[in-house]
């Protein structure tokens, strides 16, 4: 897995590649935890994400729970099987996934 | 030098009774018969001694101070237990006699590479060895037998050594028990279910590791067969078969060496392993390859060869060959059996030339017709076989966190071999996370422990099985109530989607707990 993180102003882009795994999904907590305070605008680009397991989703919904509180979140970018995941475990009703 | 070895054994018969009324004239008697022969190793022969008393236990505790290499052979029933008692049987080696036991009449129920077992009674079996001087083979059994069944494979322990005529024989409790070869027989509607525990049983001795030193290598005795063919097989060839060998990498897992049906042996309900002096460590491809002799091999020149070895004929040889083999392996795919079971032939008839000819098949129509079919199918494979080794269809790692790239790399090569759908992989790759996982974070808390993890692909409909077994504390992840995911974020509870996504996403996901194993198993259509 790999993070690559863009700041402007108050908006951060958080682009994730690679596999969101039980192995990987404690790197990217880590990595989020600081870096939102202040943040209004959250974009994750799922792009070059190849696989997500229940560890990511995890970190997604804790991420969501946060920024309910100071702004919005978003998904872009999720390939077909992940969108998938997203269905059946009713993320698409409470998150932004376009 | 004053460490010279003196290497005299010295011989002498103790009989009837020894207490205080005889004891000083026995003393008397044995130190004669020592004198001059310092240093000499002291056999005292028991076989006629009846009783000793304290004061007889004292002049052989006097005779052994004066020489320390002492042993009591021959011992009755009655003498050990009262050397066992007085401490003697840890001071010095006692050897106990050994029972007569006839073997006339007994029905044979078993017959491996060492030896011949029979039925002596209801709950007794005695396997007589070929090898007149089998002490030395019967201890050999003995230890690597216990030595299995510490490491849990399920066999019987032999409790007594006998004579049997001018052999040796060990005896083993053996309840009911009847060999498969009989079933195969006598029932042959059973056979996929022989299959069955047959190959179950294979695979829990192949995920046995062994502690490095304690069992002999196939791989090195497997070298020397190789070695031996130089003499018979044209030298590009002959090359060609040692570098196939040399090429398998060190195993430390068990193999049984003989595992055929005589061998496996059906207890009440339970599956037993015998005739364990075979037992060796190695890749699985030497033990297909003395299967494959047992069940084809032996008679593929000579059908009805296996009739008197195995009790049932060379189609249902076959047959059981070819099944147990599909089942080995995890697939019904004829390709890839077919390319193993060439793998396993390449050693199978490297073995059986080698035998024959070492028992002088060469000098015999028979034989040569023997050799010359095997030479000649032995040369075809080594023309297109450039490997041994082969994928298993499961892996034994540790249950820890960090090996779940291991897993699903394993679980991912087999989804190769069949059109896998990019979404259908990535809902088995997020099952088989969520299985694993739980099982590392739980089942052996707060200990270590591993887990198996088995992979089966079946064609028509082509849909893949994935099993996961570890020995943890019984647990059913399915048992937990599926999380509401109709909530909003706020009202969502983080954890529990893992199970969930699972269940949504396969076919059929089912816990049972059977044999001291969690068994979880995952199905899904492709």
């Amino acid at each position: 897995m790999n993070i690559e993180r863009v700041v402007n102003g108050t908006a951060l882009t958080v682009a994730v590649s690679g596999r969101l795994d039980t192995v990987t999904a404690p790197e990217l907590e880590t990595s989020l935890g600081d870096s939102l305070k202040g943040i209004t605008d959250l974009t994750f680009d799922f792009a070059e994400l190849e696989y997500i397991s229940s560890a990511g989703l995890r970190v997604l919904l804790s991420t969501q729970k946060i920024m309910n509180s100071q702004g919005s979140m978003k998904i872009i970018h999720a390939n077909e099987a992940i969108k998938d995941i997203f269905e059946v475990t009713g993320f698409v009703d409470i998150m932004t996934i376009e | 030098m004053s460490n010279v070895m003196n290497s005299i054994a010295v011989s002498i018969t103790l009989s009837g009774r020894i207490d205080s009324n005889n004891a000083a004239e026995t003393e008397k008697g044995i130190l004669a018969q020592l004198e001059g022969h310092k240093n000499a190793a002291v056999i005292l022969d028991a076989s006629a001694l009846e009783y000793i008393s304290s004061a007889g236990l004292r002049v052989i505790l006097r005779v052994k101070k004066s020489y320390p290499d002492l042993t009591i052979k021959g011992v009755s029933p009655e003498v050990y237990e009262i050397l066992d008692m007085t401490g003697f049987t840890e001071m010095m080696t006692v050897e106990k006699a050994y029972r007569v036991v006839s073997v006339e009449g007994c029905e044979e129920i078993g017959r491996g590479a060492n030896g011949t077992i029979y039925r002596i009674d209801q709950d007794n079996v005695v396997k007589v060895y070929n090898n007149a001087d089998a002490l030395e083979d019967i201890q050999h059994e003995r230890e690597v037998a216990k030595l299995a069944l510490i490491l849990g494979i399920p066999t019987a322990i032999s409790y007594d050594v006998v004579r049997v005529g001018e052999s040796y024989g060990s005896v083993f409790e053996l309840l009911n028990a009847k060999a498969f070869s009989n079933i195969l027989a006598k029932e042959p509607e059973k056979m996929d279910w022989c299959v069955q525990e047959y190959v179950e049983l294979l695979k829990k001795i192949h995920s046995t590791l062994v502690p490095a030193g304690k069992l002999p290598d196939m791989k090195e005795t497997a070298l020397s067969w190789a070695a031996f063919m130089q003499d018979y097989l044209p030298e590009e060839a002959s090359r060609k078969l040692l570098a196939l060998v040399q090429a398998v990498p060190h195993d430390d897992h068990m193999i049984h060496g003989d595992y055929h049906t005589k061998n496996v042996m059906l207890q009440n309900d339970e599956v037993l392993l015998i005739d364990m002096d075979t037992l060796a460590v190695g890749h699985p491809v030497f033990e297909l390859a003395s299967m494959y002799n047992s069940f084809v091999g032996y008679s593929e020149v000579y059908h009805d060869t296996i009739l008197g070895f195995q009790g049932f004929d060379y189609e249902t040889g076959r047959a059981f060959w070819r099944k147990s083999l599909s089942a080995y392996l995890g697939t019904s795919n004829e390709k890839k059996i077919q390319e193993v079971a060439d793998k396993a032939r390449v050693i199978g008839y490297t073995r059986m030339i080698r035998r024959s000819i070492r028992r002088k098949g060469l000098e015999t129509a028979e034989g040569r017709a023997e050799i010359e079919y095997w030479k000649s199918e032995l040369l075809a494979l080594l023309e297109h076989v450039d490997t041994l080794l082969f994928s298993r269809n499961e892996i034994e790692v540790e249950a820890d966190i960090q090996n779940l790239p291991e897993v699903q790399a394993f679980v991912e090569t087999h989804l190769e071999n069949v059109e896998c759908p990019p979404k259908a992989q990535m809902q088995i790759g997020l099952a088989v996370e969520e299985i694993f996982v739980n099982i590392a974070n739980y089942a052996y808390t707060p200990g270590r422990g591993n887990a198996i993890i088995r992979v089966e692909v079946s064609e028509e409909p082509v849909a893949v099985t994935i099993t996961f077994l570890d020995h943890g504390i019984p647990y059913d992840p399915l048992a937990k109530t599926d999380p509401d995911v109709s909530l909003s974020a706020q009202e969502r509870d983080i954890g529990g989607l893992g199970i969930f996504l699972a269940k949504k996403t396969m076919d059929d996901i089912s816990y049972e707990y059977k044999n001291g194993q969690n068994i979880l198993t995952l199905k899904k259509q492709l």
